[in-house]
């Protein structure tokens, strides 16, 4: 579950040759944008960064509920070149104090970004996802250990995420 | 008169109205000008001529409109769950699932250890998916067939044949049978049966066998009515 297990298992993929791939995915990602923008979802959201439609910047606002409500994190998105073959690189660009978010890189251990990845899932399910791993954890496998033990002290980690979050937040 | 002419040509939600008048009660409508001069009834029924062109354009307008959208929403039924795009060259795993053939193939060549549906995580594979053909199968031909593997063939089981051989399924099928036989039972001296319209003849099957049965049972027939008239002689 380190960061570079998460790159190596989409790299070998990228220069397999699947056809014109280029424009299929562009197509793919001109589609997925045009759903993400009729649709009524406002806690997440993504748009390509200036001109390279395989790296997206999206938002996403904490669950209600939740100790990372009226919160919002910044995250990027690679896509690969076989995508959606294969699983996008996404990260928290904005740091953000979590079991399963490295906390300097912004990497995230999220399993239908690696073995669970399903051709089906779009950026719109993959935002909804994190979205909902913010509120619920995998302390297994932490990639924060401190996050993962304060898990449990409601209080403790609410003011403490708080604290964090205040002081990261403009970065 | 004129005014009515000009409602027709000018408004056309007055024009609408007429002509749906028109349909539902044409004599009403017929009868409505013939209070005036026998020459707006010409001019009325030139009305009628005229009216059912707009009428159709805008009856076929509409739901021309109304198709497109049931098109669309009909089309993003059969969009490839994975390019998100109409499939092409479509296929359709066991759990009911399309996909275009390229982009399923890709999928589970990325994938060859574990073999999932991409939609329900059913473990499928190249052999049992379902190629769809419409009707323009030509069309469809996407360039990305070339670099993946033919689409898997159809399978196809031969309808039953043996449905012919049923006989006497309903009193038309039947024919007329008729037999003659003389002994005591079990034991029958001889025997002749008699028949018209036998199904076997429909067949066209067993052609020679058929003709050798029909010599030995027309020999019987005339033994049989020989004895007959041998038994009241004497």
């Amino acid at each position: 579950m380190s960061n570079q297990s998460i790159q190596s298992e989409n790299k070998p993929n990228n220069d397999e040759p699947v056809g014109n791939k280029g424009s299929a995915v562009a197509k793919r990602l001109q589609k997925e944008l045009m759903a993400l923008m009729m649709s009524s979802e406002k806690s997440v959201s993504a748009f390509p960064e200036d001109s390279n439609f395989f790296r997206w910047k999206a938002t996403i606002v904490g669950p209600k509920e939740t100790p990372y409500e009226n919160q919002k994190y910044r995250l990027s998105i690679e896509f690969p070149n076989n995508y959606p073959y294969t699983a996008p690189t996404c990260k928290f660009t904005t740091p953000c104090f979590h079991p399963n978010i490295d906390i300097s890189t912004g990497m995230l251990c999220l399993d239908i970004l690696k073995e669970k990845w399903s051709a089906l899932y779009d950026v719109r399910t993959i935002l909804l996802s994190i979205q909902s791993l913010l509120s619920e954890p995998n302390n297994d496998s932490p990639l924060n250990s401190n996050a993962a033990s304060l898990w449990d002290k409601k209080a403790e980690y609410k003011k403490y995420l708080d604290q964090f979050y205040e002081k990261n937040k403009d970065t | 008169m004129s005014s009515s002419q000009t409602t027709t040509v000018n408004d056309p939600h007055l024009d609408n109205t007429t002509t749906t008048n028109n349909d539902t009660l044409p004599n009403n409508n017929s009868q409505e000008p013939s209070t005036s001069t026998d020459s707006s009834q010409y001019r009325s029924s030139t009305q009628y001529s005229f009216k059912p062109p707009p009428e159709n354009s805008k009856t076929s307008t509409k739901p021309d409109l109304d198709d497109n959208e049931e098109e669309k929403r009909d089309d993003s039924m059969y969009v490839c769950n994975i390019c998100l795009d109409i499939a092409k060259e479509s296929v359709i795993t066991m759990c009911g699932h399309l996909f275009c053939w390229p982009c399923l193939n890709c999928w589970l060549e990325t994938k060859p250890q574990r073999q999932l549906c991409p939609v329900c995580k059913a473990a499928i594979s190249k052999d049992k998916v379902v190629p769809l053909y419409g009707r323009n199968n030509e069309k469809q031909q996407d360039p990305r067939s070339k670099k993946s593997p033919p689409r898997p063939q159809a399978q196809r089981t031969e309808p039953d044949n043996s449905q012919n051989y049923q006989g006497f399924q309903s009193f038309g099928d039947a024919g007329f049978h008729l037999s003659f036989g003389i002994g005591a039972f079990p034991f029958v001296f001889f025997g002749s049966s008699f028949n018209f319209n036998d199904i076997r003849q429909r067949n066209g099957q067993n052609g020679s066998q058929f003709e050798e049965d029909q010599f030995l049972s027309k020999v019987f027939l005339w033994v049989a009515i020989i004895f007959f008239c041998w038994l009241i002689l004497a």
